[in-house]
């Protein structure tokens, strides 16, 4: 029975294992003992891998974060994670139109001129 | 060690930010994984993986490029977990806490989506209890026992690899997991008889 580890994960060598298969031809008792040792770690096997939780990386961060008072991870505005230079220039573009558009509005339309 | 992951070392060593967002989203399952096999409770696990990363960010400069980091990083859950293990069963011993991992938040994990739409429901239950009692087995596991198991069985790294993140000689590691493998099958023979 000492052996199934390394019989089942082949490290044992040829002599050794071809003892081992020897004795299980001819004992059931240590047959089934070794069936019920391949099963158990089969089913360590089969244990699912659970992901970590969602806000993980954020709760990592956060921590850090205040750990460092705030030399690391500052909290930027940012979205979906960096800064939205195309939203910014968009909104650039809006605010000068908007202003020429009141600058034309404002300016002096019936100038006379001067005699 | 590979050059990428030399490469990404050296950015962390300049605690470039989004390298170590890289590491957390490259490890962080398998470490979450690992401590969560190693305690039975989902908040401490939650707790001490932040915790491993945290130490991570701060100790890199400690970091050998000989080792691989990921198994650097795992020696380090490791450590994490079985100081909390210590701490939490001192607590019980002073009889402040509970006694007992909360095994029903592992329990809650056998039930995975996606096996629901391929499997009927008692398969399902089935395979939810069976992972149950196996992660029952798993955390009478001793401590040094329950870590070698998790290590080979559950997250399958080499012998190499346990023995850099458990500093043991190679021959302890292979007679302690045998040693826990036998209990682990006794455990669910009585189990299921």
């Amino acid at each position: 029975m000492d052996s199934f580890s390394a019989y089942l994960e082949g490290g044992l060598a040829p002599e050794a294992k071809a003892s081992v298969e020897h004795h299980l031809s001819s004992c059931i008792q240590c047959r089934t003992s070794l069936e019920r040792f391949r099963r158990t770690l089969g089913g360590l096997g089969r244990l699912k891998g659970t992901a970590a939780p969602n806000s993980f990386l954020a709760d990592i961060q956060q921590q850090i974060n205040r750990r460092s008072r705030g030399r690391f991870f500052r909290r930027r505005w940012l979205l979906f994670g960096r800064i939205p230079f195309e939203w910014l220039s968009l909104a650039m573009i809006v605010a000068m139109l908007v202003y020429y558009l009141v600058m034309l509005q404002s300016s002096p339309t019936g100038v006379k001129p001067i005699p | 060690m590979s050059l990428s992951e030399r490469l990404l070392v050296a950015r962390l060593v300049k605690r470039d930010e989004e390298a170590f967002n890289e590491v957390v989203r490259q490890h962080g399952d398998r470490v979450f994984n690992l401590v969560l096999r190693m305690v039975g409770s989902r908040a401490e696990a939650e707790d001490i993986a932040q915790e491993v990363f945290v130490t991570v960010f701060k100790s890199i400069d400690s970091f050998r490029s000989e080792a691989k980091l990921s198994t650097w990083l795992l020696r380090i859950a490791t450590n994490h977990a079985k100081n909390r293990i210590k701490y939490l069963a001192r607590r019980r011993e002073q009889g402040s806490e509970p006694g007992g991992a909360d095994s029903g938040d592992l329990a809650d994990e056998g039930k995975a989506p996606a096996q629901s739409q391929i499997h009927g429901p008692d398969v399902l239950l089935e395979a939810a209890e069976t992972e149950d009692i196996m992660q029952q087995a798993i955390a009478t596991l001793e401590e040094d026992q329950r870590l070698l198991v998790v290590l080979r069985d559950v997250e399958e790294l080499s012998y190499e690899e346990i023995v850099e993140i458990t500093g043991l000689p190679e021959g302890t590691v292979k007679s302690r997991l045998h040693r826990a493998r036998m209990t682990l099958k006794q455990l669910l023979e009585d189990k299921f008889k």
